[in-house]
């Protein structure tokens, strides 16, 4: 589950893009199976990995079964305005 | 720092829902019935497939996809019990197996000669559940060693499943397992879930599951 949500961050982001992604957001469904933090440990480990340089994680638990990549945040690289 | 917000809102199953419909519709067209065995490990998965080539490899032309995170002894182990190709998946340290491995895997399988295929995934009742591999049906192994709960410590695996086998049941006499109070419970996640209950060591209860398989693989043969 980890790797396919790395797997579509790469689609999503630019190659210069990758090494910048600073928040990866999802919806994990309470009813999705999956418990938040374990889902937490696991992508920290497969984002550490370059390109990538350890984005944080931010889950939301909508109710339903949802599992869903909802945002991607990147530092653009320019001072805050 | 700026930030730039990118919106994505892609399901993280879309990918490989679209290819699993892609292997459904090839085992369709093939008249191949598609069992997805699911469990913990040491159910008895390798067991109950062992049993069931035995009996019915040559009556229902039986292939068989398996799935490990390392090792391909299960695969091995089922060769014994047939001429025709076991496909090894081995996952390399994945917990489940998914669609593009079986899409894969299905390229070394003569689906003209077969009529029932069972894929073996990897002993873990958490992401399997939510990876659909083109499957006709989900079946959970679970056995008597087990606790009467696993039904409700992992409900959605029992809820995607359209069948049960509780296996093991030879040790029964040997264990405190209370068989009403499994069922009872997995009935609560799945009012529907249709069982079976085997020991794919002695043979117990294995009948009614080959007739099942007979009557399904009879079901989707072209007229």
């Amino acid at each position: 589950m980890a790797l396919e949500i790395r797997r579509i961050a790469e689609t999503r982001l630019a190659p210069d893009e990758r090494a910048r992604l600073v928040t990866v957001g999802l919806e994990v469904g309470e009813e999705s199976g999956l418990e938040p933090e374990n889902l937490r440990f696991c992508l920290a480990a497969v984002f550490a990995e370059p390109p990538f340089a350890a984005p944080r994680t931010i889950i939301e638990r909508p109710p339903g079964d949802a599992l869903r990549v909802t945002y991607l945040e990147v530092d653009d690289g320019r001072p805050d305005d | 720092m700026a930030v730039r917000t990118i919106d994505v809102r892609e399901r993280v199953m879309a990918r490989n829902d679209l290819i699993a419909a892609s292997v459904r519709g090839r085992l369709q067209d093939a008249g191949v019935v598609a069992f997805n065995l699911v469990s913990s490990p040491g159910s008895g998965k390798t067991a109950l497939l062992e049993r069931t080539l035995e009996a019915l490899d040559t009556e229902l032309d039986i292939a068989v996809i398996t799935g490990d995170v390392q090792t391909q002894n299960d695969a091995d182990r089922l060769a014994r019990c047939t001429d025709r190709l076991v496909q090894a998946v081995v996952t390399n340290g994945a917990c489940h197996l998914d669609a593009l491995q079986v899409e894969t895997a299905l390229d070394a399988i003569d689906l003209g000669r077969t009529r029932l295929l069972f894929i073996e995934n990897v002993g873990n009742l958490v992401c399997p559940a939510s990876w659909d591999l083109g499957e006709t049906a989900k079946v959970v192994v679970f056995s008597v060693t087990e606790g009467e709960d696993k039904p409700l410590k992992y409900p959605k695996m029992f809820r995607e499943a359209g069948y049960a086998v509780l296996n093991k049941m030879d040790l029964l006499p040997h264990l405190d397992f209370d068989v009403a109070a499994a069922v009872a419970n997995a009935r609560s996640v799945n009012p529907a879930l249709r069982f079976f209950f085997t020991s794919a060591r002695t043979g117990e209860g294995m009948d009614a599951w080959y007739d099942f398989l007979r009557t399904r693989v009879e079901a989707a043969s072209p007229a």
